[in-house]
């Protein structure tokens, strides 16, 4: 005896799900006939993987020398872009943040430029770095320095609009000016805070500043650059070593400081 | 004998059709200690605020020792304020700065821009704000930073702040409301010490009627922006203060402990 099946799915999800599921499929479709797939270019490739292993799996010592005194550079950019930064963003900062700003039109102008300013990827600020000022460390800064100020400034911004209140007013209260607000009741509130935003984004700059050598901002990814264009895996593997163990001990590193700052609050 | 503090038809309009203070009138005698007393949501606060224009009035006139607040400049303002002093709910102190340094913010409104951010305060002013340490029994937190202390301390703190500028008004906005009843006492027998020796006006702002008629000189009962007692004492009786709490008895009672 047949027996009828008792729907147990709400009748609108079970659609929504659906039009989901054909659309993700139709989009997939889409994408892969526009990329233009070559199926012998992907086979070749898997054949080539095994040697490239191997070679990888040798490590050269050879370069270390200069590969070291690259990685120096990068993170010396990296630091340099962040402090110059911190001070234009401790300034800014104060003129964005909805509560401090002394002109609220003029805020949010200045605001709306540091909002094209982070849209705009870092490699192409890198680029255009490096078309006006020549390859180099000094391409790198300056580059870095724009999406740095302006992450810096929304956070540091959005720190002082949460933060701000109650202090703003106690020092208005009593006549203080716009400088005693900052530099008397913000600044000593918000410093651990502060702090921790630039330990963090310090930490998104080197890696960024690795990447970045290799579109012309000097320091380590120029090398490592080299290195892949001239099928120099040996030294490249050596090259991606010592930015991975960087990189984890500058995690390591802003982790902590990021705990302790975060815990005084 | 001329007051200190006179308002006229003070409004303050928030959004579109929503008054918190919906013609104030008001004035303040030297010496005087008042208490406002009224439910949440009356407009005590904005009030409070409106003197000093920590929130601007949208109409009507306020008038400290002879000068218009509400058209005062920046300069000005600056100058009202440094005259006023004001007491928050929630202490307002810089938690990361020695319980002296937040005394001594009391003394910004007297010097300038960089000798304050600098931290210049001339040292006649660091004694005086030892001694009033001193006189509300903090003498042994000065060097201590203002989060390390509990909130009655906390509180005690900012009594200095607002005292360390030599005002001839103070603003008290529920200086008590986040403290335990003994520690309440202590900041209110600080503020109304304080006040009477130093002859200082005062306006605050209490939740609690009891407080209130231990303490003031004064009763103003505030009702949806509007004042609806302004007596003695000994006038405000049950009747008024049922009015004032209509449908909000509850608060009325609220901590209400001495």
């Amino acid at each position: 005896m047949a027996v009828r099946k008792i729907p147990i799915a709400h009748k609108a999800t079970q659609r929504q799900q659906r039009m989901l599921g054909i659309s993700s499929l139709l989009l997939l479709g889409i994408s892969l006939y526009c990329a233009d797939l070559d199926m012998k270019q992907i086979a070749a490739g898997m054949e080539r993987l095994p040697a490239i292993g191997r070679q990888l799996a040798q490590l050269s010592f050879t370069n270390g020398g200069e590969l070291l005194r690259e990685l120096v550079t990068s993170i010396v950019v990296a630091f340099l872009s962040v402090i110059l930064g911190v001070v234009a963003a401790l300034f800014l900062a104060f003129l964005v943040a909805a509560n401090t700003t002394p002109n609220r039109l003029f805020g949010r102008v200045l605001n709306a430029v540091f909002v094209i300013i982070r849209t705009i990827p870092t490699t192409i600020w890198v680029l255009l770095a490096v078309a006006s000022m020549g390859f180099g460390p000094m391409a790198g800064v300056l580059g870095l320095m724009f999406p740095t100020v302006s992450y810096l400034i929304r956070t540091f911004a959005s720190q002082i609009e949460e933060a701000g209140g109650e202090t703003i007013e106690a020092i208005r209260s009593v006549g203080g000016t716009w400088w005693h607000v900052i530099a008397k009741g913000l600044l000593p509130t918000l410093l651990t805070a502060f702090m921790a935003t630039t330990a963090f984004r310090f930490e998104i700059s080197v890696a960024e500043s690795v990447i970045l050598g290799m579109v012309g901002a000097g320091g380590i990814g120029s090398l490592l650059q080299g290195y892949i264009s001239y099928y120099q895996f040996a030294d490249l593997s050596l090259g991606i070593l010592m930015v991975f163990f960087t990189m984890f001990l500058l995690e390591m590193g802003t982790v902590q400081i990021r705990k302790r700052m975060g815990r005084q609050n | 004998m001329e007051p200190i503090l006179t308002i006229q038809g003070l409004k303050k309009q928030y959004s579109a059709g929503t008054w918190g203070l919906n013609g104030i009138e008001l004035t303040v005698q030297p010496g005087e200690f008042i208490a406002v007393i009224g439910p949440s949501g009356a407009g005590k606060s904005t009030l409070l605020r409106c003197m000093n224009r920590l929130i601007e009035p949208t109409e009507g006139s306020v008038t400290f020792l002879g000068e218009d607040v509400v058209h005062a400049n920046k300069r000005q303002l600056r100058s009202i304020r440094a005259r006023m002093g004001m007491i928050f709910q929630h202490y307002n102190l810089v938690y990361r700065s020695s319980v002296l340094e937040n005394v001594l913010h009391g003394r910004l409104g007297y010097i300038g821009s960089l000798a304050g951010m600098l931290g210049r305060y001339p040292e006649a002013d660091k004694e005086e704000a030892i001694a009033l340490l001193q006189k509300v029994g903090l003498e042994n937190e000065v060097y201590k930073r203002a989060d390390e202390l509990s909130g009655g301390q906390k509180q005690r703190v900012g009594v200095c702040r607002a005292l360390a500028q030599k005002p001839s008004l103070i603003l008290a906005d529920e200086p008590i409301a986040s403290l335990d009843p003994k520690s309440s006492k202590t900041v209110m027998d600080a503020i109304h010490t304080n006040c009477r020796e130093q002859e200082i006006a005062c306006l605050v702002n209490l939740h609690q009627v009891d407080y209130a008629k231990a303490y003031a000189t004064r009763i103003v009962g505030i009702k949806a922006g509007r004042v609806v007692f302004d007596g003695p004492v000994e006038q405000l009786t049950s009747d008024i203060t049922q009015y004032l709490y209509e449908g909000q008895e509850h608060e009325m009672f609220h901590k209400a402990a001495i």
